[in-house]
């Protein structure tokens, strides 16, 4: 078939950015690249590589043992003094990272780029005695180690939990308004201020690391400035000779003081930001940059009043968006694996202010242009936020990005529903004072879509990712596995065991409220064994994981004398995102309606058909399927009982703290890409879902139950939050999921095909404001054009699909993700 | 009142996101009906080939032995059937499904208020057919429910009702998306099934009356295509000082290939090609040449334009 379909390319780009975005997309066969750089102490107990920031991405399991190994093997060993030793574990890793950044990771400027910064993927040493790291084993490896626990958790069916790195949004503006200079001013105030006892604790231990680290960006900038001045010596025109001394003078400058130019701003920026992913060994997922267009603008009017062009702060916003996308290097020599999706350097757009009025500004649109000039790239990633105040002027840019790109090059977030939830969090987690009516619009998106507040909030975002299906297996077996389960890495089958409660056996079970009862018994008891594995991870970050660099950038550690993960931050809340909800929903709605309304079947045969994945009982499927009522219609009994779960999950999550860092539990959906491998894991659903296919995601509809159409699935996802009332807490919105959760609807490209349809479009997200859910991914698809790509992955290289939010190049995901969003493509029955 | 299908988020069928309503039975029989489940007022029921699992439940729950399932799928007994739709309940996978349900006023304006949030200054709900003037007495009631809601209404009609069933809903209704298909009456009879007398009579009437007015015109192949046609159209709409906000030349799609088959009814146009997009153009033209240029006349729909660039 002829190809009709173009696919979007990049436009109107500077030579400098085309050339950087050019170079970038060289991968493999570029000159430079930002590979890992590993850096030991050189103790025979050493390690580089920390499994626990990549326990919530299990199919890494397997290789754990190599990245260890593998990382030590090519490590650079740096001698450190003897007088190193005599130091806390706090600051021996600020001092060995800063050693190690500044004065063994080559600095280097790539040719045309404005801004220095160039590598910053590091895996360094966790510089701990013999003793430590004895312990640390113990934690992590030892029979009732986190290892173990956690790959037992994985395969019985639970989910994944683990102390996850990133997913936070720093103090970026503090940075670039004031500099690191009153950071470390303040430490020392407050080091100062300390008795001498004190100053013998952990506490005081932590305020020295910190400051440590806090004079880490000036060294790096003076090296960076010096190396300016080289290359200006040897540039091959006047012209970068200038640019080369301009950037020498903005880095005698930032980020040790605030800036006074938008390309000091944007260079302030970018080293800050590059040394949280050296600090935390962690190349970029989640370290957010909250609200650009915000706290850059004054930057921005400023320069431009002193003569610079909007072409000129494209070209160095051009720069920034190439440093972002160099944090892919990392395991750039392995190839694409494990790195097929967005890593979620996130920065949202627009948005209202405390008062409901709406913050777009002339940087917005400038960013706006940026993204669609430089799309499809992956980072950093955009997430403009919506409200009812939103302009028209916005509105109409966003649907036209839409309609011209494949599928929205961003985010989008829903004000209302979303501080709805921030002001729930405010009051479950007891932090009223911290979250209020003046300051929750100031909130903002990590990763992908997760709200969290600014500079002073981890919220652990993707740390705990509870698989809700679980607790229908339980119940339908008194608390047991219904089927066993395997250890793919050994191959060893786990046996059935009691996990949950005895919730009662299926003749007990004899009406719909017993059943939706054990049911929630079941779910309650995942909430709390999601809650004690996490404590196995938590518990060894918070005493070996320190990152004393990321603390100074998260208010609340110096005032605590504690690091961002001992539970430093103002804010501390662990997210517990649930997966396959509506898959739950559904299977509890067509239990309801087979065996206790319609009385066609016992739950006994409804187990047995999911023990045997439906084979032979193709009619009790069938109705399952297509009789049963499901959520996503915009239905009432279904979008009730949906939003009954929610609500039950939702408290759930609240009853628990970290036992070792007192963080707050709280609820979320994001499902990432788990509701798909969950589907290999768990058995048949009662929903008529056979194992081996894929879950609900996240939010969304069970694939394919949208039988109503694209409102009446948004309809669903705003009620299943809580909807609204006159009880709810901002405006009449009721959000139960702080956190947000992720909603991906694929709408027909005939949608968007003329301007009459855009506005009718743009009306469906002004609908959307009022009843949909907290974030929204806008997928345009053709079938025809993903068929195409499957038979020539070639031709398709930098195809761009959107799936709960995160972005990847479609041939990158495999097949069977692949079929699952052509299937997508249009709201037909299954 | 009988309701053939709700269709949420249509972008078709007047201005803005609108909720479309299409009712049971219709008047005329044009021979192209894209919607041939829509004509007759009693509820129907199809069966879907690829639907089916061949479990046989239908043929078992059928009191009247009336369903038969051989080579080609099910087969009912159009004589013996006597559509009480058991089939249609016990039917696992809805291969079996009724096409129409009876429906309440208030039911209607409950599922119609859902999207409200949606339809903002432009949209609204767009009672279309078969015929909605058909059911003109139940369809006031659902204005009144819904005009408390403050909605915006639309009626899609062919025009050949009685004018007192217009005068029952106009003062609810925005806007009409009025059909005028042949400007011949002999023709119109021949195409259609009748003439279009009343059809003529009854826009001239609602032309006098202060309502948004879109005129809506197939564009089928060899029989509403000829140039002559549109222009005798113009010529009247400008003869009669008919004021229109729109006129759209709808073009001819072949979609509904299918649902003959599945009502067992040959469709003349089941091999017809689609209109070439110069064709639509030069009818547009022709429309224009009559009434001025005017931006207000368009065209709509898939064309032909695919397959001449292949």
């Amino acid at each position: 078939m002829e190809q009709t379909v173009k696919m979007k390319e990049p436009k109107n780009l500077s030579p400098r950015v085309q050339w950087l975005r050019d170079y970038y997309f060289q991968g493999i066969h570029r000159a430079w690249n930002n590979q890992y750089n590993c850096f030991s102490d050189g103790k025979p107990w050493d390690y580089l590589f920390d499994e626990i920031t990549y326990y919530i991405v299990p199919e890494t399991i397997a290789f754990y043992q190599t990245y260890a190994s593998s990382s030590l093997q090519t490590a650079i060993p740096i001698e450190m003094p003897p007088a190193f030793w005599k130091l806390s574990i706090k600051e021996r890793r600020a001092t060995f990272l800063k050693e190690a950044i500044v004065n063994h990771v080559p600095q280097e400027i790539i040719p045309n780029d404005l801004l220095c910064g160039a590598r910053f993927n590091m895996l360094t040493s966790h510089c701990l005695s013999r003793k430590q790291a004895k312990d640390r084993n113990r934690l992590v490896l030892g029979p009732n180690g986190s290892r173990r626990r956690e790959v037992e958790y994985y395969y019985y069916g639970f989910g994944n939990d683990g102390a996850t790195s990133g997913h936070l949004i720093p103090d970026y503006a503090k940075i670039l308004r004031d500099g690191f200079e009153s950071v470390y001013a303040d430490l020392q105030s407050r080091y100062e201020k300390l008795s001498p006892k004190d100053r013998r604790t952990a506490k005081g231990a932590q305020l020295r690391a910190m400051m440590i680290a806090a004079t880490m960006p000036r060294e790096l900038a003076q090296k960076y400035a010096q190396k300016c001045r080289e290359e200006a010596q040897k540039a091959p025109t006047e012209a970068r000779r200038a640019e080369l001394e301009t950037m020498a003078a903005d880095l005698q400058i930032v980020p040790w003081k605030g800036a006074e130019t938008f390309r000091q701003a944007i260079q302030s920026l970018w080293l800050t930001h590059m040394l949280v992913m050296a600090d935390e060994n962690y190349p970029g997922p989640g370290v957010s940059f909250g609200r650009l267009d915000q706290y850059l603008l004054s930057y921005y009017q400023k320069s431009l009043a002193e003569g610079m062009t909007v072409a000129q702060a494209k070209d160095i916003l051009g720069c920034l968006w190439f440093h972002c996308n160099t944090a892919y290097d990392a395991q750039i020599k392995v190839g694409n694996n494990g790195i097929t999706a967005g890593f979620g350097q996130l920065f949202n757009l627009s948005g209202c202010d405390a008062d409901g009025n709406d913050l777009t500004n002339e940087l917005t649109y400038v960013l706006l242009d940026v993204i669609d000039e430089m799309s499809p790239i992956l980072e950093p990633k955009p997430n403009v936020r919506l409200h009812r105040k939103s302009p028209e002027k916005l509105l109409d840019r966003v649907v036209e990005m839409v309609a011209s790109s494949q599928g929205a090059p961003f985010l989008l977030n829903f004000d209302e529903r979303s501080i709805a939830g921030m002001l729930r969090e405010a009051k479950m987690g007891g932090v009223e004072d911290r979250i209020h009516s003046a300051n929750v619009a100031d909130y903002a998106s990590v990763g992908c879509l997760e709200n969290t507040m600014v500079g002073n909030d981890r919220s652990g975002t993707v740390d705990n990712n509870l698989y809700l299906y679980k607790a229908v297996e339980l119940a339908l077996n008194n608390g047991k596995d219904l089927t066993p389960k395997k250890n793919d890495l050994t191959g060893v089958v786990l046996p059935i065991r009691q996990h949950g409660p005895k919730t009662g056996t299926l003749a007990d079970l004899d009406t719909f409220a017993k059943f939706y009862e054990a049911v929630k018994r079941q779910t309650a008891f995942l909430v709390r064994h999601s809650v004690e594995i996490y404590e196995l991870s938590e518990r060894v970050r918070a005493k070996y994981g320190n990152t004393p660099y990321l603390s100074t950038l998260v208010k609340g550690c110096a005032e605590k004398g504690l690091d961002i993960t001992e539970g430093g931050a103002e804010l501390g809340f662990v997210t517990i995102e649930a997966v396959t909800f509506a898959t739950t929903v559904d299977s509890i709605l067509a239990v309801k309606y087979l065996v206790y309304d319609q009385k066609e079947y016992t739950l006994s045969e409804v187990r047995d058909a999911l023990i045997d994945n439906w084979e032979g009982h193709e009619i009790m499927r069938a109705k399952a399927k297509n009789k049963a009522p499901k959520y996503g219609r915009d239905e009432e009994e279904a979008d009730r009982i949906a939003e009954d779960y929610m609500a039950f999950f939702a408290r759930e999550t609240w009853k628990y703290r970290t036992r070792s860092t007192h963080r707050q539990f709280r609820p979320g959906m994001l499902s990432w890409n788990y509701w798909a491998s969950a589907g290999f894991i768990l058995p048949a659903s009662p929903d008529g879902r056979k194992q081996g296919q894929f879950f609900s995601n996240a939010i969304c509809p069970s694939n394919g139950a949208d039988t109503q159409g694209p409102t009446a699935n948004a309809n669903s996802v705003g009620k299943a939050l809580g909807g609204k009332a006159e009880t709810g807490d901002f405006q009449g919105y009721l959000n139960h999921l702080p956190n947000g959760a992720s909603h991906t609807i694929t709408f027909n490209s005939s949608l968007l095909r003329n301007p009459d349809h855009l506005s009718k479009f743009k009306a469906f997200l002004k609908g959307y404001v009022h009843n949909g859910g907290t974030a929204l991914q806008i997928n345009v698809l053709d079938p025809e054009m993903l068929k195409d790509a499957q038979a020539h992955p070639e031709e398709y290289k930098h195809l761009l699909v959107r799936v709960t939010g995160y972005n990847a190049y479609f041939v990158t995901v495999g097949r069977e993700l692949q079929n699952e969003i052509i299937a997508r493509e249009s709201h037909q029955k299954y | 009142m009988r309701v053939l299908q709700i269709q949420r988020m249509s972008t078709e069928d007047g201005p803005g996101l609108r909720t479309t309503v299409f009712f049971k039975g219709c008047p005329l029989r044009c021979q192209w009906c894209h919607n041939p489940e829509s004509l007759s007022g009693q509820i129907q029921k199809e069966w879907i080939d690829v639907r089916c699992i061949r479990c046989g439940t239908c043929v078992s729950v059928c009191q009247r032995h009336a369903l038969t399932m051989g080579e080609e799928g099910i087969r009912w007994d159009k004589e013996t059937c006597n559509f009480c739709l058991a089939c249609v309940k016990a039917c696992p996978t809805d291969a079996m499904s009724a096409m129409g349900k009876d429906i309440t006023p208030k039911e209607l304006a409950d599922e119609l208020v859902k999207d409200k949030a949606y339809f903002g200054s432009e949209g609204g709900i767009t009672f279309s057919g078969g015929e909605v003037m058909l059911q003109h007495r139940e369809v006031l009631e659902v204005c009144k429910l819904l005009r408390k809601e403050g909605i915006s209404l639309a009626l899609d009609t062919s025009g050949d009702v009685n004018y007192e069933a217009f005068e029952v809903l106009l003062p609810y209704v925005d806007l009409i998306l009025y059909d005028l298909k042949l400007i011949d009456s002999a023709a119109h009879q021949r195409w259609c099934g009748s003439e279009n007398k009343i059809i003529l009579e009854n826009l001239i009437r609602l032309a006098n009356e202060k309502i948004r007015l879109w005129i809506r015109t197939p564009i089928i192949p060899d029989s509403t295509d000829g140039e002559e046609n549109i222009r005798g159209i113009a010529t009247f709409l400008r003869d009669h000082l008919i004021r229109f906000e729109r006129w759209e030349l709808c073009a001819f799609n072949n979609l509904c290939k299918d649902k003959y088959q599945r009502l067992g009814l040959e469709w003349r146009y089941r091999d017809t090609p689609l209109e070439t997009s110069s064709h639509m153009g030069k009818l547009t033209e022709t429309a224009q040449s009559v009434l001025g240029k005017n931006e207000s006349i368009s065209w709509t729909g898939m064309t032909r334009i695919e397959e001449e660039q292949r």
